[in-house]
């Protein structure tokens, strides 16, 4: 179970103030890496939180606000695909932080491993996604994506096995 | 535990695997190899993947979403009221210390690379918005439209033209969160004409935009404000920026 905190405050508002609070970050990354541009990704969130706070009385149980945010920010994200489909840019260089001390060892392996991220097929970045940045189980990323949780097991497998033969050169025993 | 499987449940999540591959990787150093390999290539992405810089005031837009929802919902109820408050009201207003409106239109100036943004943007809410808008079927009451107008600290002056238009939706500006604007669509030649009015300068250069499907223009407001008009390609938005820079007056 990803680690959903339980909303705060008795009135509707409250409840709204606590599920920004706490998620409004991880959705916005989410939106980030679904739509890899920062305005829209910004406008994603804003319309998916807006619609949270019209819906916030159907969220009956306060530990799947995450997957229940997500949830509604990749519907938007569908929907906004059908009307509109802007010219596709790579991910903003700015945005992704100069450094750290568990990201790769330079900027040039940070491009590679967030360029291999982008190729990836989003029937198996959607699920990486979903794990690092929601933290979600796999049963919670099958309930997400509509899927069994044996197939988003082989995704998150494939994907990761996908990065890591673009990323470590001696990687094997990947095939699809 | 052939390899396969090994790396089946290590790559599905390396840092949640059971007793039985720890215990498999223990016992054999290529699979430990593997283990190490794939938290090394997790702790990666998963660093790149959360180390982007969320946007400053998100926070705040978000929080205000209930206060800008309530508004527009209030105004959105109002019950309709008949013409003669309409005029009441444009008789009232002009009572008001109003600024009228004056076109600045520069054809000198080149629009700078943040106006043409401000274009993109109008285009990317008009998507957002394109299936309510194409939903609106009925011409809704010209109190509404006052109201809305009113909430973006502007009016429309009451005239034969003006009442004679179809307003079939009107609503302060949700998209646009920076600036306090109303968002009024009428019938067109070659279907909606989105008219947006916004109470302050984000542009101060008249440009036009357009896409595949949309043309648009922003046209500066003397007095501190923009008119963005937005038609389906091949609409004649000339006839409605004469028109409302006839007909609108700031209020605040």
């Amino acid at each position: 179970m990803s680690d959903t905190p339980v909303l705060k405050g008795s009135n509707k508002r409250q409840r709204y103030e606590s599920l920004v609070a706490d998620l409004y970050q991880d959705v916005y990354r989410y939106a980030f890496w679904l739509c890899r541009r920062q305005p829209l990704a910004e406008d994603l969130v804003q319309e998916t939180f807006l619609r949270a706070w019209r819906s916030l009385d159907s969220l009956q149980n306060d530990k799947a606000a995450k997957a229940w945010l997500f949830t509604i920010l990749r519907r938007e994200n569908a929907r906004l695909y059908e009307r509109y489909r802007p010219e596709l840019v790579d991910i903003e260089g700015q945005s992704i932080a100069e450094s750290d001390e568990n990201e790769p060892d330079s900027k040039m392996d940070r491009e590679l491993l967030h360029n291999a991220i982008n190729r990836l097929d989003s029937d198996y970045r959607e699920p990486l996604l979903l794990q690092v940045i929601g933290g979600f189980s796999g049963k919670e990323i099958a309930a997400i994506l509509n899927l069994n949780n044996n197939t988003v097991m082989t995704r998150l497998f494939r994907a990761r096995g996908k990065l890591k033969q673009e990323f470590i050169l001696d990687a094997d025993g990947f095939d699809d | 535990m052939d390899e396969l499987e090994f790396q089946k449940r290590v790559y599905a999540n390396p840092e949640e695997v059971d007793q039985e591959v720890l215990d498999a990787a223990r016992d054999n150093p290529a699979y430990q190899k593997i283990l190490d390999q794939a938290r090394e290539l997790n702790a990666a992405v998963t660093s790149l993947v959360n180390n982007i810089s969320v946007p400053s005031g998100l926070a705040d837009k978000l929080g205000a979403i209930p206060a800008d929802d309530e508004a527009a919902t209030k105004i959105a109820s109002k019950p309709a009221a008949n013409s003669n408050f309409f005029q009441y009201y444009a008789i009232a207003a002009s009572l008001i210390l109003a600024l009228g409106v004056t076109f600045s239109i520069i054809y000198n100036n080149e629009p700078a690379v943040s106006d043409l943004a401000f274009g993109d943007d109008i285009l990317r809410h008009l998507y957002y918005e394109a299936a309510e808008i194409e939903s609106m079927q009925s011409v809704i009451a010209l109190s509404t439209v006052t109201a809305v107008m009113a909430s973006a600290g502007s009016q429309l002056v009451a005239n034969e033209l003006l009442q004679g238009l179809s307003v079939v939706m009107a609503k302060p500006c949700v998209i646009l969160a920076a600036y306090q604007s109303a968002h009024l669509v009428l019938e067109g030649a070659q279907g909606a004409v989105n008219v947006i009015v916004i109470n302050n300068s984000p542009v101060a250069v008249e440009f036009s935009f357009r896409d595949d499907r949309f043309e648009g223009m922003v046209i500066p407001l003397g007095d501190g404000g923009n008119l963005v008009l937005v038609g389906e390609k091949n609409e004649n938005l000339d006839l409605y920026k004469d028109l409302f820079s006839e007909n609108v007056e700031w209020v605040i």
